[in-house]
């Protein structure tokens, strides 16, 4: 088991425990501006910087399990008051890398993101697998926070929709919404301008406005939280493409991807990329000794066939990727001034807004590979805004 | 690009068939002298030859298309060879390109040999038959409006040129021209020559603005040029100056209309 320090936006957490030392299931291993749990009993045996779905290396505890051993897990007694602690104490973490509750603003609504991309489907088998705890965990949110009113956004055609519509019947202020299916689904500020009809201003959060974006995974944690003072520890993640029998399949935290694919039948055929995260915006991994963390949504297997691989051509001005991008940026022009290295024109044009779905990519006919050029302009802008 | 290329071997053929030999002379050699011309000129600065992209093939068949079939074939031969060496490669290659480089070959050999560069007759639609096959056809292109269209339907439906560009100046002209009083003028304008300008030579992504509303305002800009020229005659040539125009424009129509992101102030 490889439990990185940093599953979330933000700092490296620090380790609270060092090789040869006994921990348990749910013991706080890591601390700092968010906590981090050991998902499995066992011994330390390493506390090193180890490979990261993000690509980089990242401080990480190894822990070798033991058999057998489980730690009883205490149910917490319920508190109004105590649930926010409790979910705070029990590090969950939106898919985005935002923790689900950072604010203790005031708000009114609440938007669960429900809906899937093709090559992920987890949130469809928690909604199927586990419709009242989701429901639970949703209607605790809303007595922590104040909210009067939640909305559950589903895509249309989806199974859960029928069966996260007849949970919600006593509900009043729950109301399941079905919507067309659209790319990329779980963006805050458009999900929080579309759903609860409140526009975010640059610089702000959905949170300022009075909205709290959140998503199935985390409703289903803050049940584990409340009820079996579970923290969170266990993810549910999609394994697609080319594996023996593609499934979601519900992993402890830390468990390498590579195993997950053995579990899930084995590669069929030769494995050539191993995606984290789904097709589009997903991340290439170089190893699969990767570890699944609290961010972690999907695994896609592809083989040789899979992959088209085009040789890149220059931009042709085309404007496909204006059309596309859902924040209305322009991506062409960002990639050319992140590519000659002018972070402050990339500024100019907002290149912080970029949310990185990939559909500019996506539709690109000279196959750029715009997203990775925009992140490393973002970075860019970042370094130029320190320096200044 | 091949499938802008594509696009336009129906017209091609129509032009083949109408003007004979002299047709097809000066659509192989302008093809053929675009793709030498661009290996010898990236061979000699040593840069990747980016034949296979279809660039160079695609400048040779517009500026054939745009000729009149009477013109000497060393014409176009040094037409092609001036689109590619100057507007393309000096101007940085595809996707940096300012000005339509088949559009400044011709502009280029209309101010060098105005004279071998008329042609012999004006088009003008006066039966329906005149949009299959156009008798009075006086450039290569104009030989059939209606394999134009079908050339530049298809283009638009696979985006290989801007829709709101081409559809935004077609649909405006033909509306104005009656609004405006040239009525009369309207047969000149529905051929094979001005569809190829507004769709394939306007519209082309490189030249033209990128974002929805400078497209827009390009495609506006542009039929007003076209209807100033039109008012003082109805020669194809001025159309092609309209476009020309409209490209030094279009920088700079992009640089004020950059929307504003969702949640920007």
């Amino acid at each position: 088991m490889i439990i990185p320090l940093q599953q979330h936006d933000g700092a490296v957490c620090d380790s609270l425990v060092s090789v040869g030392d006994i921990v348990s299931v749910g013991q706080l291993i890591g601390d700092g501006e968010f906590r981090i749990h050991s998902s499995v009993s066992g011994e330390v045996t390493a506390v090193s910087e180890l490979p990261h779905p993000t690509g980089k290396d990242v401080l990480s505890v190894v822990i070798k399990t033991h058999n057998g051993e489980k730690r009883e897990i205490e149910p917490v007694e319920l508190s109004a008051g105590k649930i926010r602690r409790i979910i705070r104490d029990a590090g969950i973490i939106e898919p985005n890398g935002h923790p689900t509750l950072r604010t203790k603003e005031d708000i009114d609504t609440i938007v669960v993101n429900g809906t899937n991309t093709w090559d992920l489907s987890s949130y469809e088998a928690l909604m199927l697998d586990h419709p009242s705890e989701v429901i639970y965990g949703l209607k605790a949110l809303m007595e922590t926070v104040g909210a009067t009113k939640a909305f559950i956004v589903i895509e249309l055609g989806s199974e859960a929709l029928h069966v996260m519509r007849t949970e919600t019947i006593p509900d009043n202020n729950i109301k399941v919404i079905a919507t067309q299916g659209y790319y990329p689904p779980g963006t805050e500020n458009t999900l929080s301008k579309k759903f609860a009809k409140k526009k975010v201003p640059r610089g702000s959060t959905p949170e300022d406005r009075g909205v709290l974006v959140s998503s199935i995974a985390a409703m289903k944690a803050i049940y584990d939280a409340l009820c079996d003072g579970e923290p969170m520890i266990k993810k549910v993640v999609t394994v697609a493409g080319a594996v023996g029998s593609p499934r979601d399949v519900l992993v402890d935290i830390g468990t390498p991807i590579g195993y997950m694919i053995k579990e899930c039948g084995g590669c069929s055929g030769t494995p050539v990329k191993l995606i984290v995260n789904g097709a589009i915006s997903g991340a290439a991994q170089y190893s699969d000794e990767v570890p699944v963390i609290k961010t972690t949504t999907g695994l896609l297997v592809q083989t040789e066939s899979d992959i088209e691989r085009e040789p890149q051509a220059p931009c042709i001005n085309c404007a496909w990727c204006v059309d596309e991008c859902p924040i209305g940026l322009m991506p062409h022009l960002l990639y050319g001034y992140a590519d000659s290295a002018q972070f402050d024109k990339c500024a100019e044009l907002h290149i912080g807004d970029c949310v990185e779905c990939g559909r500019c990519a996506y539709v690109c006919p000279s196959k750029l590979p715009i997203v990775q050029i925009i992140k490393y302009g973002k970075h860019g802008v970042a370094v130029m805004e320190e320096s200044e | 690009m091949w499938g802008t290329v594509a696009a336009l071997i129906p017209i091609t053929v129509a032009a083949i068939y109408l003007f004979g030999l002299p047709a097809l002379t000066i659509v192989l050699a302008t093809v053929t002298t675009a793709v030498v011309t661009e290996i010898v000129i990236y061979k000699a600065a040593s840069q990747p030859i980016t034949i296979s992209d279809g660039n160079a093939v695609l400048i040779g068949l517009l500026l054939a298309l745009i000729m009149p079939p009477s013109v000497p074939i060393w014409v176009p031969i040094i037409g092609a060879a001036f689109a590619i060496a100057i507007p393309k490669y000096i101007f940085g290659g595809t996707g940096t390109l300012v000005f339509h480089p088949a559009l400044i070959g011709f502009a280029f050999l209309l101010a060098a040999w105005p004279t071998l560069m008329g042609t012999g007759s004006t088009p003008n639609l006066g039966s329906f038959s005149d949009l299959l096959i156009e008798t009075g056809a006086g450039r290569l292109v104009e030989a059939s409006p209606a394999l134009v269209l079908l050339g530049g339907a298809f283009v638009l439906y696979k985006r290989y040129v801007d829709r709101r560009v081409a559809l935004s100046a077609t649909i405006l002209l033909l509306l104005l021209m009656p609004i405006v009083g040239m009525g009369s003028q309207l047969p000149y304008v529905l051929t094979g020559g001005y569809f190829l300008g507004l769709i394939f030579l306007a519209a082309d992504p490189v030249t033209s603005p990128v974002t929805k509303k400078g497209r827009l305002i390009y495609g506006t800009m542009l039929v007003l040029l076209i209807l100033i020229q039109l008012h003082f005659d109805t020669y194809f040539a001025g159309m092609c100056f309209a476009v020309l125009l409209m490209n030094v424009f279009s920088p700079f129509i992009d640089k004020n209309t950059i929307p504003k992101p969702i949640g920007g102030k």
